[in-house]
């Protein structure tokens, strides 16, 4: 038993790292908020809350086990959102009694493929034209919002079929069904990451890419596929995240980015690749959920929010860097390969 | 800077390669373009005005540009810069010495440690520059919204030496406005980047650990002052675009700037600077601001309004991405190197 807490405390110093992250402020709370604050109507606006965010993080997570980053994941999925949302308007299609259940799910169908579409072009650019993630996510950041921007002018669009609304709102025993939306997510991408040869791929593109294509795997068709699927998921959160305003708008979320990567690095993943678990990324949202919802409770500024996210950021990375300095046979992996990714022949 | 390009030398075009000359071509184009739509644009007074709006931007291309070409990514500095300007602007408004080198000296030292703390963070730790720095903003911010809170002064409650400041002109010409003493200063940290980068150990140090950190480690390279040195200055101009930006709009709002970086980061990359380090120039970075500046100064002369900006902007941005990447693909394919990134 002993032995065997010893081989964890060895092997899973992200979790640990965690762990140790997660006491502080359930300690913290404990002692600051009242009881009401883990009342069931509490809770499930907290659950409501992090679905939406839920599906970002799952996205970047996958990105970065490829050893990617998606920097568009909110401004695609605002911009599904608005696509998503234009259907549902009444603008281009009447609103009449009969047809609102049709339209929302046309409009859901609707986010979801442009999400997909905004994934594809991604994974085009990153797997087909060799283009760095960062460099091809940070320009089709720029172009999504643009088109949103350009297709709206800046003007929020409304949602009026009513359904929409009733979604997000409605429960199973209690539980909000996005909520149950996003388990459902993630048990999926759990089961793709770790039970399929795509997923054992991804893992070993984000090892070492160059060892996956002489081992004979197919590495444009993974980074391909991995990036649809992000596309996926952030259609999803478009959905999710119209759905609870009742409309979309250019700009929203942006904050998002930020917390997307917080989540994800919080979760142990290793930004240079091939780390990375669903379960750690479902503890890391729990906990960004609650310190967050607790800041609110609090009615502490945003600022101080976002001091705290920073500072945990940079607090996780450390200790997990020095977590891993510690870990027998499973060295460090310091950085990017610098070799061969850059060209031959320089000028 | 954008005439410097524009009416040159034959001597200087020749010197124009690759992606300098493709932007060069694009901004000629595109300004003779707007000039035929609408001829109002061909007027100096709207270079003077053009100049004087993008000289911050500009200011922060060429620390981007250092931190790129070291083989990191910084996404700190709008928030180093707010928060030293801010920083500046309340030790002025508390101490009650009006005095714009005051202000200059406090944002200028916030600015360079913040960066120092920066480079520290990812040398001892060996952490991913993007991460670490998205983290250090939002620190950086919210320590500042924190300690200081965030009250806005508006042109009346601001240091008037600040003010002053922002309306000094270098050259003036009757009934098109003057040219601001802005562009004098970006003009020298130009130069003077230009010659840290190519004439001096320094600059051949931040290049070899761009291209190749271990190499440059064997060689004798001191990367921790190497990194010290471009994270800093990166801090020391983005303080100092932070100064600017607060006189130039004479009001000081301390949650502004924040998110622009990306867009900031982009303008250098159109550049031909390389994420993976070792590659990049002065020029390029400076081409790819004109063109950012263009765009966002320039709808308006077509008749479209500034909605479009993003589109137009990331629609070149990917162009220019996507002949790059794809020439350096196929160089690969032929030499045999298959990694993808």
């Amino acid at each position: 038993m002993v032995e065997k807490l010893r081989t964890i405390l060895r092997y899973e110093s992200e979790l640990l790292v965690l762990v140790v992250a997660a006491v502080i402020p359930v300690v913290l709370f404990a002692a600051f908020l009242s009881i009401e604050f883990f009342a069931p109507a509490n809770l499930q606006s907290m659950a409501i809350q992090m679905s939406g965010f839920g599906f970002l993080a799952l996205a970047m997570g996958i990105a970065m086990l490829s050893g990617g980053i998606d920097l568009s994941v909110v401004s695609a999925s605002v911009l599904a959102g608005i696509a998503g949302a234009s259907v549902v308007s009444g603008r281009f299609i009447p609103v009449t009694e009969g047809n609102g259940v049709q339209l929302a799910l046309l409009g859901a169908l609707t986010c979801v493929v442009v999400g997909m579409l905004c994934g594809l072009l991604n994974g085009f650019l990153i797997a087909k034209i060799s283009i760095p993630p960062i460099l091809a996510t940070l320009s089709t950041m720029i172009l999504y919002s643009g088109i949103g921007m350009a297709a709206t002018s800046g003007q929020s669009v409304p949602v009026v079929v009513p359904v929409v609304g009733d979604f997000v709102n409605a429960t199973f025993a209690g539980v909000p069904a996005v909520f149950l939306l996003l388990v459902l997510a993630l048990a999926i991408a759990g089961f793709v990451l770790n039970r399929t040869r795509f997923g054992r791929r991804l893992y070993l593109f984000g090892e070492n890419q160059v060892a996956l294509r002489f081992a004979g795997g197919r590495t444009e068709r993974t980074i391909l596929l991995s990036y649809v699927m992000i596309g996926v998921l952030v259609g999803v959160a478009g959905i999710i995240m119209v759905a609870r305003v009742n409309s979309a708008r250019t700009g929203f979320g942006e904050s998002y980015l930020l917390q997307a990567i917080l989540v994800v690095v919080l979760a142990g993943f290793n930004p240079y690749g091939g780390r990375g678990r669903v379960g750690m990324l479902v503890i890391a949202l729990l906990l960004l959920q609650g310190i967050s919802s607790a800041f609110n409770a609090m009615q502490l500024s945003p600022y101080f929010t976002n001091l705290v996210w920073g500072a945990l950021l940079l607090a996780v990375m450390v200790g997990n860097y020095v977590a891993r300095q510690h870990r027998p046979r499973l060295a460090p992996k310091p950085g990017p390969e610098p070799a061969q990714s850059e060209e031959v022949g320089t000028r | 800077m954008s005439t410097a390009t524009v009416s040159t030398t034959r001597g200087w075009i020749r010197r124009l390669r690759g992606v300098e000359l493709y932007l060069a071509v694009v901004i000629v184009v595109y300004i003779a373009v707007v000039g035929i739509v609408n001829p109002l644009f061909l007027d100096i007074g709207t270079l003077f005005d053009m100049l004087r709006s993008g000289a911050g931007v500009a200011l922060l291309a060429l620390g981007v540009l250092t931190v790129l070409v070291s083989g990191g990514i910084d996404v700190s500095f709008t928030a180093i810069a707010i928060v030293s300007a801010y920083v500046g602007v309340r030790t002025a408004l508390a101490t009650g010495i009006d005095n714009l080198w005051l202000i200059l000296f406090v944002a200028v030292t916030v600015g360079t440690l913040l960066g120092a703390l920066n480079a520290v963070i990812i040398y001892a730790f060996r952490l991913p520059t993007l991460i670490v720095t998205l983290g250090t903003a939002s620190a950086y911010h919210g320590a500042m919204a924190v300690l200081l809170g965030t009250t806005s002064y508006s042109r009346v409650q601001m240091p008037q030496s600040l003010v002053e400041f922002g309306v000094v002109d270098i050259l003036r010409i009757p009934g098109h406005g003057g040219l601001s003493v802005y562009v004098a200063i970006v003009a020298f940290f130009a130069v003077l980047t230009w010659f840290i980068l190519q004439r001096t150990m320094l600059g051949r140090s931040i290049y070899a650990v761009g291209s190749n950190e271990e190499s440059a480690s064997r060689l004798g390279i001191n990367i921790f002052a190497t990194k010290l040195f471009v994270y800093s200055y990166t801090g020391f101009l983005g303080a100092l675009m932070g100064v600017m930006y607060v006189s130039q709009l004479k009001y000081v709002n301390p949650v502004s700037l924040i998110g622009t970086e990306l867009l900031v980061l982009a303008a250098v990359l159109v550049g031909g600077v390389r994420l993976t380090g070792g590659v990049g120039t002065v020029l390029g970075a400076l081409l790819g601001v004109v063109l950012l500046r263009l765009f966002v100064s320039t709808l308006v002369f077509l008749g479209l309004d500034s909605n479009w900006n993003d589109l137009f902007f990331g629609s070149v941005l990917l162009a220019s991405l996507i002949v790059m990447y794809y020439r350096q693909r196929a160089r690969n394919r032929r030499a045999l190197v298959f990694a993808t990134t």
